[in-house]
């Protein structure tokens, strides 16, 4: 690529390409499946309600909703297995930085955001290119993906499964998919979409996973790190990462 | 018009039927009979005895069931055979036991009646006619009544757990109408009753006081709908009608009229045979496989530990995940409010 970093400072709403194209379709993906396998697998745990009764019927009955859930479901395992592939490719050839790795630096930050919201600190830390809650919703959306994936699949091939390990990994496996589905759940509409939408920062939408685009007004202000490097390096034409590599553009 | 006052015994005397007359004529003979068309003999006789001491004996004239033989002579209706008399007067019992008849209207007998089964039971064929008594005196009376027509069902039920309880007197095991009901019978064929086990099983499998007796659990209804079984049942009967790849119900696994004790050799439930019972619905099924099952057990430390660390891991972390993260959203929160 040889795009180089252009920073232009005289238009008045200048921007920074923060998610490249691949990024975005992965959320897109994962925003639909997860919605899909929301609305058709809670209702399979509240199944006495009377919600989850009429949901299931809205999907013409259960029998489809399961196979909605189930083609979800291998459809997540199989954009799980995909970014981690090219992650590990990206790696391997260097191509990446390693931006959403925690590292000490994050548990500093999130004590001293801690300390900020209650007043104990004047500013909050300066942030990279993730923060500490961008990081912890990544891996834990990963980890509950992984958990997801192979109890579910457990589920869905109990007899196979029996063949080889205990049956007891059965309802097991059915208990962790049920709570961590729950969690995951929880945790998406909770701090997610507080995080995305009601924010006051961001509020009512912050588009930046669908558009790709961020204002420098926003990078200034939530990843200014971030900001540096990239300005830094397109100053000196260092090329270090896909996505720092991005163009600022006014 | 000629009349015959029958002997004055005490159980009988002065019954509402002797006020009719008709017993002047068939209350005599015995062998008293009609020929039909199709060469049967139609006993006419009543026993007025037999009547006297029926259900019905203090309270019906004979015209109240006859109702059409309002004088005498009395024209027949041109009857063919037995069976069309007792058809006809399938509409007789509705004018008194109206509930019990619109019942009927539903039951799988008055179905198969309707397609042309002329052999399907009808009040009397269950009942009886003229000796009526109370249907559930005593109460193995009931199965034995639906042994008359079902009695390779019957054979099986009175070797099953239940059906050796009744034989020996036992008033808490179901006979036939308690799970299949008396009038309103469903068709045990499509399925419908089958859906229906987990309640029909459950009103005596989870009584407290029945079971306490037999020392039973009373929580296998509850424990079945926690598990895949259970709750894919109660998803599928809400829009499902026949029974093809529905979910396991209890009869399934238990059996329907061979139910057994768990520790009889002969259960489907037994361990040594829970294989072979689960391979019914999961053909790849080996010896792990029933572990999948918790037999109606809670998991608790001792069985199913697995389980049960799970399920407290998560008691654990789903609250602590939530309210951590609402915390720090109530603080985020405020301290945007502070700095305004």
């Amino acid at each position: 690529m040889s795009t180089s970093t252009n920073v232009s400072t005289t238009v008045s709403t200048p921007y920074i390409v923060r998610f490249t194209g691949k990024q975005r379709v992965e959320h897109l993906v994962t925003m639909v499946v997860f919605t899909l396998l929301c609305l058709t697998g809670l209702p399979q745990k509240f199944y006495g309600a009377a919600w989850a009764h009429r949901l299931v019927s809205i999907f013409g009955g259960i029998d489809v909703a399961r196979w909605i859930h189930r083609f979800c479901g291998w459809t997540l395992a199989a954009s799980t297995v995909f970014h981690f592939a090219s992650a590990i490719v990206a790696i391997a050839g260097r191509k990446t930085r390693l931006t959403m790795i925690p590292t000490k630096h994050d548990f500093d930050d999130a004590v001293a955001t801690l300390k900020y919201y209650l007043g104990l600190r004047d500013h909050g830390p300066r942030y990279d290119r993730y923060d500490y809650k961008q990081k912890f919703e990544y891996w834990g959306l990963v980890v509950g993906n992984v958990i997801m994936v192979l109890t579910g699949i457990v589920l869905i091939y109990p007899t196979v499964l029996a063949r080889f390990l205990p049956g007891e990994l059965v309802p097991a496996a059915k208990v962790a998919h049920s709570n961590e589905g729950l969690m995951a759940f929880l945790v998406i509409t909770i701090w997610h979409i507080y995080n995305a939408h009601l924010n006051p920062d961001v509020f009512p939408f912050d588009t930046c996973i669908f558009t790709g685009k961020i204002s420098r007004e926003r990078m200034e202000h939530e990843h200014p790190l971030e900001l540096e490097r990239l300005e830094e390096g397109g100053q000196t034409g260092r090329t270090v990462a896909p996505h720092a590599r991005r163009e600022v553009v006014g | 018009m000629v009349m015959i006052w029958v002997g004055a015994g005490p159980a009988w005397a002065g019954i509402p039927a002797e006020q009719d007359d008709c017993l002047g004529c068939h209350g005599g003979d015995s062998s008293m009979t009609m020929d039909l068309p199709s060469g049967e003999k139609l006993g006419v006789y009543v026993d007025s005895v037999v009547f006297g001491k029926s259900v019905h004996g203090e309270i019906l004239r004979c015209t109240d069931c006859h109702t059409e033989k309002t004088g005498y002579p009395h024209d027949s209706k041109p009857f063919a055979s037995k069976r069309d008399v007792q058809v006809a007067y399938y509409e007789q019992c509705k004018s008194c036991h109206f509930a019990n008849y619109t019942k009927t209207l539903d039951g799988v007998h008055y179905a198969v009646m309707a397609k042309g089964n002329r052999k399907a039971a009808l009040c009397v064929d269950c009942h009886g006619s003229h000796d009526i008594q109370r249907a559930s005196e005593p109460r193995t009376r009931i199965s034995q009544t639906c042994a008359k027509c079902h009695g390779g069902v019957y054979q099986v039920y009175a070797k099953s757990v239940h059906g050796r309880g009744a034989e020996a007197g036992n008033q808490d095991v179901p006979v036939c109408t308690d799970c299949h009901k008396a009038h309103d019978i469903l068709d045990p064929k499509n399925g419908a009753l089958s859906m229906r086990t987990p309640e029909i099983c459950g009103r005596c499998h989870t009584s407290e006081k029945m079971m306490s007796k037999y020392k039973l659990s009373t929580k296998v209804v509850d424990t079945y709908l926690k598990d895949f079984h259970g709750m894919s049942a109660t998803l599928q009967r809400a829009t499902k009608v026949d029974r093809k790849n529905f979910a396991a119900v209890c009869t399934d696994c238990h059996g329907v009229h061979d139910i057994q004790k768990s520790s009889d050799p002969g259960s489907h439930t037994m361990r040594a045979n829970l294989v072979q019972t689960c391979q019914k619905c999961h053909p790849g099924a080996t010896k792990n496989f029933p572990d999948a099952w918790l037999s109606h057990y809670e998991p608790t430390p001792q069985k199913a530990t697995l389980v049960w660390t799970v399920q407290l891991f998560y008691k654990l972390i789903i609250p602590f995940m939530v309210g951590g993260l609402v915390l720090q959203i109530a603080l985020h929160l405020w301290r945007v409010v502070v700095n305004r």
